[in-house]
C-alpha cells in the first residue's frame, strides 16, 4: 500500500532500494551515507527486504563485489560519498566498460583536503568521463523515485549502464520532506526483474562478458553510443513513472518559473529548493530571473541547453565544485559552455562557486547571482566570468 | 590427424585447452590442470592478474575478473548472487598472484576470511611480480633476486597461510604442483567445506627464479623436501602436516635457481635456521590446535 | 603456431615408455597423454611448447628433447 509521510533522503533511498527488490547490496559506511546503510540493514533483518547484504571493508570491494555480484545476475544497489567514491575509483571505471547496471547513490560530500562531511559535487562530477549517467535529486521524493527510475533506465537493453543517483549530503540525506511511497506491486509492474541479455555466469548457461570489438576505439565507442541512447530512455522513463506515479521530473531539466524571464540560474541539487524560494520573492519585486533545475548531468542535456539558451539573454551556472586551474570556472559551467560554443547567437554565461565544501547556499547569495545575472543582461557584458561568491561575501576581492 | 581429435576431446573434458600463453614450464597452467580434475563443471571462477590471468584464459569454465588489485571482492558478490538465486551448489573459486594476495589486496583476502565467505581463496604464488618484469613482492623470499632487489630481498617472505589460518577460517591449506595428490585432496576436501577455504600453493617459474624450463617440478620439489615449502593444513584450527620429508639441507634447493646464485654462506645459513625453525615449530604443533 | 614458441621438442621412444604417466601429470599444457598400453604415450605438437619437463620427469629416460626444426 501506498503512503506517505516525512521522510529523510537517506531513508527513502532505503526504500527506493528495497521496492526495486535489489538483491544484493555490497557496501561500507561512510558519513553523510550511513542511515542509508543502515535502514536497510534493518529492513533486511526484519525481513521488510530480501537482500544479501555485504558488509564489506572498503568502497574499492563495496564496488567490486557491486560488478561481480551484477555480472552473476543480481540486481545490485549500492552507495558511497566523497573519499569512499574516490577510494572505489578504480573500480568505478568497471560497470560502464563492463556494462554493468549497477545502481549507486552518491550521497554528495565533499572531498578532502579543503572539505567536509557536508556536500558539494566534485566526488559526483569527477566520475564525469567514466560512463555512469548521473541525476541529481533536490529532495527525499526524487530520491526515491530516482532510483527506482536509474534500475529501468541502467537495465534497458539498449544502455546496460550503471546510474549514479546523487543527493547532497545532510541537506538531502538528513533533512525530513513529504515523501510518498509506491506499492510495491505498481512498482514490480514497473520494473521487471533484472536480466541480463549479454551476460550469464551460470555453468549450465554461461556466456561470456560483452564481446567488444577488438579495437578499443571502436569498443569505447559503444559505450558513447549506449549513453546517447540513454538519453531517450531517461525521457521515456521519467514520462511512463508520471503516468504510472503522478510524479515527472522533466527529463534532463526543469524550467522554473521562467515564463517571463530574461535570465536564468542553473542550479543542482538541494540548493535547487532554496532557489525557487528566491526567484519567487524576486519575481514579486517584478525581477525577471528564471531558475533551471539541471536534473542530469551524464549524459549532458547539450541540445535541451541549447533551447534554453536561445530564449534568455544571460545563463548564470551555479558550480558547487572546483576544477582548479580549469579553462573557465566550474565544471558544469565549462560543460554548459562547450554546449553552448555550438549557437551562432550564444548568450552571456556568468560562473557562480558557492557552497563549496558544504558551505550552506544562502537565499542572500542566491539573491546576489541572480542581481549579477540580471546586470549581466542589462549591460550587456559580464564584468566577471568566475564569481567567487563566498569570498565577495567575506570581502575578498580578487 | 586422429592424435588431434583425441586431445581435443581431452582439453573439452578436462575444462581447459592446451597451449596457453604462459612460459614454457610454467607452474601455473599445471597447478590448473590439477585443480580442475577436481572441481568440475559446475564452478564459476574469479580472478585477474598478469600471471594469474594467464593460464585461466584458456580454462574453460563461466569467468569473471576486474583487475589484478581486485582480490577475493568481485568473487564475495558473485557467492552473494549465488545466495541470493538459491544456487549455492555452484563452487566459486577466486584465484591470484603474490602480489594481488600478498601485497595490494592483502586486506580483502583478510575480510573475505572474516566474512567467512563461500569461496575457495587460492593464492598461486610465483614469488614475485613476474609478468610485469620480475618486481619484489612481499612474497618473495629473503635473498633472492628481482629487477627491484638486485642484491637479494633483504625481508622475509610475509607468511599468509598462518596468518589467514588465525582468522578462525575452516581451511586453509599449503600446496605443490610436485605432489599432486596431495594438492587434489585438499582440494577436493575444500569444496565440501562452507566458508571460506584458502589454499596456497607454489607456482615455479623458470623466468624469474632462473632455471632450466624441464625442472620445473624438480625445483618446486626440492621446496618442498627442504622444508623451504612445507606441505600442511589447519582444519578448524587443527593443523595436520600432509608431508614430512626428512629435511634435505636447503642449499639443495637454493642452488637449482639463479636467483639465489648471489648467497653469502651467512645468508645460506640464515635460510636453514629459518627452515630448521619452521619445520620446528610445525612438528611441534602437528595435531594441535593452532588457532589462538 | 607452438613451432614458434618452441626450441625444443619431446620425442617419445615407446618401447622403453612404462605408461607411468608421470609425463601425463606434470605437462603444464596438457599437450601429452598415456594413449593406450598398446600405443604408449602421445603429443599434441600443436600446443607443447617443448618446456621438457615430460622428459626431466620420465623415471625410465624414454623422452628425449630434440632441436626443433
Amino acid at each position: 500500500m501506498s503512503f506517505t509521510r516525512m521522510m529523510e533522503g537517506n531513508e527513502a533511498a532505503a526504500w527506493g532500494a528495497k521496492l526495486s527488490r535489489a538483491e544484493v547490496v555490497p557496501a561500507y559506511p561512510i558519513t553523510p551515507q550511513t542511515e542509508l546503510i543502515s535502514h536497510i540493514a534493518t529492513m533486511i533483518a526484519n525481513g521488510e527486504m530480501k537482500a544479501q547484504y555485504i558488509k564489506v571493508e572498503g568502497e574499492h570491494t563495496a564496488m567490486a563485489a557491486s560488478c561481480g555480484a551484477s555480472a552473476a545476475g543480481a540486481r545490485v544497489f549500492t552507495a558511497s560519498s566523497s573519499q569512499g567514491i574516490v577510494n572505489m575509483e578504480e573500480g568505478i571505471w568497471m560497470p560502464p566498460g563492463r556494462r554493468l547496471p549497477i545502481v549507486m547513490c552518491i550521497v554528495n560530500r565533499a572531498i578532502a583536503p579543503l572539505g567536509s562531511l557536508r556536500p558539494d559535487h566534485n566526488d559526483s562530477l569527477l566520475q564525469r568521463d567514466t560512463g555512469w549517467i548521473q541525476l541529481y535529486c533536490e529532495n527525499s521524493q526524487e530520491v526515491l523515485d530516482t532510483i527506482i527510475q536509474a534500475y529501468k533506465i541502467g537495465e534497458d537493453n539498449r544502455v546496460y549502464l550503471p546510474v549514479a543517483p546523487c543527493y547532497d549530503g545532510y541537506f538531502v540525506s538528513a533533512t525530513a520532506t513529504p515523501t510518498t511511497v509506491p506499492d510495491q506491486d505498481e512498482v514490480d509492474d514497473f520494473l521487471p526483474p533484472y536480466k541480463h541479455e549479454m551476460y550469464n555466469l551460470m555453468p549450465d548457461e554461461y556466456k561470456a562478458a560483452p564481446a567488444f570489438p577488438r579495437n578499443i576505439a571502436k569498443a569505447r565507442y559503444e559505450v558513447q553510443k549506449a549513453m546517447e541512447r540513454a538519453k531517450e530512455i531517461v525521457e521515456e522513463v521519467d514520462r511512463d513513472y508520471a503516468k504510472r506515479f503522478g510524479r515527472s521530473y522533466d527529463g534532463f531539466l526543469e524550467e522554473y518559473a521562467c515564463d517571463d524571464a530574461d535570465a536564468v540560474l542553473v542550479t543542482m541539487g538541494s540548493m535547487t529548493g532554496t532557489a525557487r524560494d528566491v526567484v519567487d520573492e524576486m519575481q514579486a519585486e517584478g525581477k525577471k530571473i528564471g531558475l533551471v533545475k539541471l536534473r542530469g548531468f551524464r549524459p549532458f542535456p547539450t541540445e535541451e541547453l541549447q533551447e534554453l539558451a536561445k530564449k534568455y539573454h544571460a545563463i548564470g551556472i551555479v558550480d558547487r565544485n572546483t576544477s582548479y586551474g580549469s579553462a573557465g570556472g566550474g565544471i558544469v559551467s565549462m560543460e554548459a559552455a562547450r554546449a553552448l560554443y555550438a549557437l551562432d547567437d550564444r548568450p552571456l554565461l556568468l560562473n557562480f562557486h558557492v557552497g563549496l565544501g558544504g558551505s550552506d547556499v544562502t537565499m542572500r547569495q542566491i539573491e546576489y547571482m541572480a542581481d549579477k545575472v540580471l546586470e549581466a543582461v542589462e549591460t550587456g557584458k559580464v564584468k566577471e566570468v568566475v564569481d567567487w561568491v563566498e569570498l565577495h561575501e567575506m570581502g575578498e576581492v580578487m | 590427424m586422429k592424435n588431434d581429435q583425441l586431445f581435443d576431446e581431452y582439453y573439452e573434458k578436462s575444462l581447459m585447452q592446451g597451449g596457453t600463453a604462459c612460459c614454457p614450464g610454467c607452474g601455473g597452467p599445471t597447478f590448473w590442470r590439477m585443480a580442475l580434475e577436481v572441481l568440475g563443471p559446475n564452478t564459476i571462477l574469479y580472478g585477474d592478474g598478469p600471471c594469474a590471468g594467464c593460464a585461466t584464459r584458456n580454462i574453460k569454465l563461466p569467468r569473471f575478473g576486474l583487475h589484478f588489485s581486485f582480490v577475493a571482492d568481485g568473487a564475495t558478490g558473485i557467492v552473494a548472487a549465488l545466495a541470493a538465486k538459491g544456487r549455492e551448489d555452484i563452487t566459486v573459486v577466486s584465484g591470484g598472484g603474490d602480489g594481488a594476495i600478498g601485497d595490494i589486496g592483502f586486506g580483502k583476502v583478510s575480510a573475505a576470511a572474516e566474512r567467512n565467505e563461500n569461496m575457495i581463496q587460492l593464492c598461486i604464488d610465483n614469488e614475485a611480480y613476474m609478468n610485469t618484469g620480475i618486481q619484489k613482492s612481499g612474497l618473495t623470499p629473503f635473498g633472492a633476486w628481482t629487477t627491484t632487489t638486485p642484491q637479494g630481498k633483504e625481508n622475509q617472505k610475509k607468511r599468509i597461510p598462518m596468518v589467514i589460518a588465525q582468522h578462525g577460517v575452516p581451511y586453509v591449506a599449503t600446496a605443490s604442483v610436485a605432489y599432486p595428490r596431495d594438492l587434489k585432496a585438499k582440494i577436493e576436501k575444500a569444496m565440501g567445506i562452507r566458508g571460506f577455504k584458502y589454499i596456497h600453493t607454489v607456482m615455479p617459474c623458470p623466468t624469474g627464479w632462473r632455471f632450466n624450463p624441464a625442472k620445473s617440478i624438480e625445483v618446486v620439489r626440492l621446496g618442498v623436501q627442504t622444508w623451504s615449502w612445507p606441505l600442511y593444513e589447519v582444519e578448524n584450527g587443527v593443523l595436520r602436516l600432509t608431508m614430512k620429508p626428512d629435511p634435505k639441507p636447503v642449499e639443495e634447493y637454493l642452488s637449482t635457481q639463479g636467483r639465489f646464485r648471489r648467497l653469502t654462506d651467512e645468508q645460506i645459513e640464515f635460510i636453514q635456521k629459518q627452515a630448521d625453525n619452521d619445520r620446528e615449530r610445525l612438528l611441534e604443533n602437528d595435531g594441535k590446535n593452532i588457532q589462538f | 603456431m607452438s613451432r614458434l614458441v618452441r626450441s625444443f621438442r619431446p620425442v617419445v621412444d615407446n618401447d622403453k615408455c612404462t605408461r607411468c604417466g608421470n609425463c601425463q601429470t606434470y605437462c603444464p599444457e596438457g599437450t601429452v597423454m598415456v594413449k593406450s598400453k598398446e600405443d604408449g604415450v602421445v603429443y599434441d605438437y600443436r600446443f607443447c611448447t617443448g618446456c621438457g619437463i615430460c622428459a626431466n620427469e620420465c623415471p625410465v629416460e624414454a623422452i628425449t628433447m630434440v632441436r626443433e626444426g
